[in-house]
C-alpha cells in the first residue's frame, strides 16, 4: 500500500496541530515518525486512521483519494494501528479478543467454534509462546502488544502504524518486535512507526520523517541522517547535553538505605546510594520497583525491614509515615499519585510545605512563587492558575519534577521521571536530577528507559520478581546482560 | 455570578413556576394566587419571617454538619442522629442538675458533646475498619431517634406529662434567649456566625487548602505530610457538634422538653440543602433559609387556603427537581 497525505491541517481550537503537512509512507518500508511531544506525529497518524478528520489536504491511497470519516473505514481501507493504550478487552480471553475483532464475526460467537482454531493459528505464527485462553489482562505488556498486532493484522491490514511500541517493552522484546516489524515489510506491507526514540530508528527504520510543530520538516532515509541531525530536526537546534556526574563518588556517606525492604511485591530489598551518587533501577514493569518507590516515599506500608535516611529511621512496619520534606520524590503515573486535579498549578507546587504556609495563605504569594518554577521546567499551559487537572501527561511530569527537584533534598527517588517527556524536556529534567547528584543527594532512579541508565547512572540495581537480583557498575555494563537480568536469566550474563 | 449562571438560574426560575402552576393547576387553584399566598405565609408578617427563621435554623445548622465532612469528600448523612444525640445528651445534662447559673452552659456543651460523639463512632470506624461513612451514619440516625424515643416514653418520662411522651420540662434557667419578640432563638445566630466563619476556613485558610488536597487526591497525604485520619475526626466532629447544637437548641427552646421525633426531617433537609449548594456555604445558608421559609408557609397555608400543608411539601420537591433539572446551579466548590 503507498500512501500520500498531502497538505494535512488540522486545528483544534486556535491550535494548530498539524500545519500543511505532506508525508509519503512507501510499502515494503518502515518509516519512523519522529518528534517531540506536542509535535503532531500522533495527530497526523489519527487523521490518516480516522480518528480526526482533516480541516485540509487530502489523503491519496495507491494513487487515489480517499475520505476517511472513521476509524472503521480506514480499517475496511487496509489501515490498522497499534494503540499505546490497547484496545483489548481485558477480561476476556487472547483468542475472545480476536474472535470480536474478525471483520465477519457474527452477534453470537461460540466459544468452542471450530473456526476459532483459524484464530489460534494465526496468533501462533505471530507470538508462538502465548497461551489462546489466557485471560488478556494476565499477560505481560509486551505479549499484549502482540495480541493487538494480530488483532490488527486479522483484518488484512497493508498498512500498520505503530504508536510508539516501544515505550513498554523489555530490551528482548523490543528485538523480537523489530524482527516482527521486518518479516512484516517483507511481506510488502507499509509500517509506521511513531517514536521519540532515536535508538528505535537505528533498530529498525528505513526512512525517517521529522515533525516539529506541526510541520514534517524532513524525510530522509536513515543511514543518511545522522542521531544529531535527526535531534535537531526535532528540536530545532542543538540541546545541550546533560552532563551526568560521571565519576561515582565511592568514598562519600551513605544516605539512603534500604535494609531488607518488603512491600506489596518487592521482597527483601537492600541498597545503598551514596551522597552524589546516581542508583538506577531497571526491570520489567511489574517487577517491584514502584511499589519499592512508593515504600521509601510512605505510600505503601513495609510488610518488613527499614529504609535510614541520613542514619535516621525514616519507615518501617507500623511506623507512622511522617513529612518527608528533606526526600524528593517523582510518583509514578502523576495524575493518580502526585498531584491535586482539581487545585491550581501554583497550590501543586506548594503542596511539600503545605505545613508550613501561614494560616491565611495569601493565593498572590502562592503564584509568585510558582511562576519561576513554571518557567523553568516549561509547565504548559504557564498559569499558575491553571487547574492541574487540564494539563497533558507530559506536563504533569513537569509539573511534578519541578515541585520536587527545585530546592536541595537529601535524598531523591525518581520513578520514570521523563516518561512521556520530549528531548529537551527530558534533558531538562535529567539536569535537575543529576544537578541535585552532584550537590550531594542519594539519587535513586527507577526508568524503564535502559539506554538512559546505562549512559547515566553510576551503578544499575536489576530488579526481578521482587527481588533485586543483579547490580552492575554502569560503565562494565552491557544492554544485553542488564536485558538478560530483567528477564529473570542472570546465568545468561556469564555465559 | 457571570452569564452563563444568570441564564441557569433564569432557566431554573422559569421551570419551577412552570412545574408549580402546572401542580396547582391539578388541585384546582389558581397558580398565582397560590405562589403569593404562599410567599405571604413565609414572609408576609414579622411573625411569618420569624416562623420561617425558626424552621430554618436546625436545618442550616446541619446543612452545616453534612458540608463539613464533604469537604473531606466524606458522605455523610447522620445530621438527623446527631441532632438527635445532641438533645439527649443535652437533656441528660440538664437531668444531672447542676446549679441553675450553670444549667445553659452545661446543656448547651451537652449538646455540642453529644452530637460530636454521635458523628466520631461513624468516623472511627472509617479511620480504623474503613466502614463506609455514609452507611454508617445512616444507620445511627435510627439507633439515635429510637433511643430518644425509649428514654422519653420510659425512664425520663415527666411525671407531670399526664401520658404525654416527654421529659421534664425545661426550666428558664436552661432555655436559649430567644431573639426579640419572636420565637427565633439564639441558635439562628450561633448557625449564621458559624456559616461565615467556616465559610472564611474553607476559602481561605490553610486547613481549607489541605481539604481541598485531600478531597481532590487522598493519595497525596503522605507526600503533604497530612492525616487523612486526623481530618476524618475533626470534620465529622465538628459537623456532629453542629447538628448536635440544632438538637439541644430546638430542645432548650421552641419545645422546652425533650420529645421523640422533633426534628421533623431537619436533618434530611439539611443534607439536601448542602448536597444541592455543592458543599459550598453561602448558597447553603441561602437554600436554607428558602427551605426554612417554605415548610413555614405550609401551616400558614393550611389556615389562609385550607389547601392541605403537604402540598408545600410537594411544592419543596418541584423546586428542588427544578434546580436540579436547570443544571448547574450544583456546580461543585470553588477550587483553589
Amino acid at each position: 500500500m503507498h500512501l500520500q497525505l498531502v497538505g494535512l491541517s488540522k486545528r483544534f481550537g486556535n491550535v494548530p496541530a498539524v500545519d500543511d503537512a505532506t508525508l509519503e509512507i512507501r510499502p515494503g518500508e518502515v518509516l519512523a515518525l519522529l518528534g517531540e511531544n506536542g509535535a503532531g506525529k500522533s495527530t497526523l497518524m489519527k487523521l490518516l486512521y480516522g480518528v480526526h478528520t482533516p480541516d485540509a489536504g487530502r489523503i491519496e491511497i495507491d494513487g487515489q483519494a480517499r475520505s476517511i470519516p472513521s476509524p472503521c473505514r480506514a480499517m475496511a481501507l487496509g489501515l490498522g494501528m497499534v494503540f499505546q493504550q490497547f484496545s483489548l478487552v481485558p477480561a476476556l480471553s487472547v483468542r475472545e479478543n480476536l474472535a470480536l475483532a474478525q471483520p465477519s464475526a457474527p452477534w453470537w460467537i461460540g466459544r468452542r467454534a471450530s473456526r476459532l482454531s483459524a484464530l489460534d493459528a494465526h496468533v501462533q505464527t505471530l507470538a508462538p509462546g502465548i497461551d489462546p485462553d489466557a485471560r488478556v489482562d494476565q499477560l505481560p505488556v509486551g505479549q499484549m502488544q502482540l495480541v493487538e498486532l494480530a488483532k490488527v493484522l486479522l483484518r488484512d491490514a497493508r498498512c500498520v502504524i505503530f504508536d510508539e511500541p516501544s515505550a513498554v517493552l523489555t530490551p528482548s522484546e523490543a528485538a523480537r518486535l523489530w524482527a516482527l516489524i521486518r518479516g512484516l515489510t517483507a511481506r510488502g506491507l507499509a509500517v509506521v512507526l511513531i517514536s521519540h526514540k532515536l535508538a528505535d530508528v537505528r533498530a529498525c527504520a528505513d526512512r525517517v520523517a521529522v515533525m516539529r510543530a506541526g510541520h514534517v520538516v524532513a524525510q530522509a532515509p536513515a543511514h543518511d541522517a545522522s542521531d544529531a541531525q535527526i535531534v535537531e530536526w526535532m528540536v530545532g537546534r542543538t540541546p545541550p547535553t546533560v552532563r551526568a556526574p560521571r565519576v561515582r563518588p565511592a568514598g562519600a556517606a551513605i544516605r539512603l538505605e534500604l535494609r531488607g525492604v518488603s512491600a506489596g511485591s518487592a521482597r527483601g530489598v537492600d541498597l545503598a546510594v551514596r551522597a552524589g551518587e546516581v542508583l538506577g533501577v531497571a526491570g520489567v514493569s511489574g517487577s517491584g520497583q514502584t511499589e519499592l518507590a512508593e515504600a521509601i516515599a510512605g505510600a505503601l506500608p513495609l510488610t518488613a525491614g527499614e529504609v535510614i535516611l541520613d542514619g535516621h529511621r525514616l519507615r518501617a512496619p507500623h511506623l507512622a509515615a511522617g513529612p518527608t520534606p528533606q526526600l524528593a520524590y517523582i510518583a509514578p503515573e502523576p495524575l493518580r499519585n502526585a498531584v491535586a486535579p482539581d487545585l491550581s498549578l501554583a497550590l501543586n507546587l506548594a503542596l511539600k510545605r503545605i505545613r508550613d504556609l501561614p494560616f491565611m495563605p495569601s493565593r498572590a504569594q502562592l503564584a509568585e512563587r510558582a511562576a519561576p518554577l513554571i518557567a523553568r521546567f516549561g509547565v504548559r499551559p504557564a498559569d499558575p492558575q491553571a487547574r492541574a487537572g487540564q494539563l497533558s501527561g507530559g506536563n504533569l511530569q513537569k509539573l511534578v519534577a519541578a515541585r520536587e527537584l527545585a530546592d536541595a533534598r537529601a535524598a531523591v527517588v525518581a520513578c520514570y521521571p521523563t516518561m512521556g517527556l520530549d528531548v529537551s524536556a527530558t534533558a531538562q529534567v535529567y539536569e535537575a536530577l543529576f544537578g541535585l547528584a552532584r550537590s550531594g543527594s542519594a539519587v535513586l532512579w527507577i526508568s524503564e528507559d535502559l539506554d538512559d541508565l546505562l549512559q547515566h547512572a553510576h551503578r544499575i540495581a536489576v530488579m526481578f520478581d521482587g527481588r533485586v537480583i543483579a547490580l552492575f557498575d554502569a560503565a562494565a555494563a552491557t544492554s544485553a546482560g542488564v536485558g538478560a537480568c530483567m528477564a529473570g536469566r542472570p546465568e545468561a550474563v556469564a555465559a | 455570578m457571570n452569564g452563563t449562571q444568570l441564564q441557569r438560574a433564569g432557566l431554573a426560575i422559569a421551570a419551577f413556576a412552570a412545574l408549580a402552576g402546572g401542580f396547582f393547576g391539578l388541585i384546582g387553584r389558581g397558580p398565582l394566587e397560590m405562589l403569593q399566598a404562599i410567599v405571604m405565609a413565609a414572609a408576609g408578617s414579622r411573625y411569618a419571617v420569624g416562623e420561617s427563621l425558626l424552621r430554618a435554623t436546625p436545618i442550616l445548622l446541619c446543612a452545616l454538619a453534612t458540608l463539613v465532612p464533604a469537604r473531606l469528600g466524606l458522605v455523610s448523612v447522620g445530621a438527623e442522629g446527631q441532632l438527635y444525640f445532641g438533645a439527649l445528651v443535652g437533656t441528660g445534662a440538664l437531668l444531672l442538675a447542676p446549679a441553675p447559673s450553670l444549667q445553659l452552659p452545661v446543656v448547651l456543651l451537652g449538646g455540642l458533646v453529644g452530637g460530636a460523639v454521635w458523628a466520631l463512632l461513624p468516623a472511627l470506624l472509617r479511620v480504623v475498619a474503613d466502614v463506609n461513612e455514609t452507611i454508617s451514619t445512616l444507620m445511627l440516625n435510627y439507633v439515635a431517634s429510637l433511643l430518644v424515643t425509649w428514654l422519653v416514653y420510659g425512664p425520663w418520662k415527666s411525671p407531670q406529662s399526664q401520658g404525654w411522651p416527654a421529659s421534664i420540662e425545661f426550666p428558664d434557667s436552661a432555655r436559649l434567649p430567644l431573639l426579640g419578640d419572636s420565637r427565633v432563638h439564639a441558635g439562628l445566630l450561633v448557625a449564621l456566625v458559624m456559616g461565615i466563619v467556616l465559610h472564611l476556613l474553607f476559602t481561605r485558610s490553610r486547613w481549607g487548602l489541605v481539604l481541598d488536597v485531600l478531597r481532590s487526591n487522598p493519595r497525596l497525604a503522605p507526600l503533604a505530610g497530612l492525616s487523612i485520619a486526623r481530618q476524618v475526626l475533626l470534620t465529622m466532629a465538628i459537623g456532629g457538634a453542629l447538628a448536635g447544637l440544632a438538637g439541644i437548641a430546638e430542645t432548650a427552646s421552641v419545645q422546652g422538653r425533650l420529645q421523640a421525633a422533633f426534628a421533623n426531617g431537619a436533618g434530611l433537609s439539611g443534607f439536601l440543602v448542602a448536597w444541592l449548594a455543592g458543599s459550598r456555604v453561602l448558597p447553603a445558608m441561602a437554600l436554607a433559609l428558602l427551605v426554612g421559609g417554605l415548610l413555614a408557609a405550609g401551616d400558614g397555608l393550611q389556615m389562609m387556603t385550607s389547601v392541605p400543608s403537604s402540598a408545600v411539601l410537594v411544592v419543596q420537591g418541584l423546586m428542588f427537581v427544578a434546580l436540579l433539572g436547570a443544571g448547574g446551579w450544583r456546580s461543585e466548590v470553588a477550587r483553589g
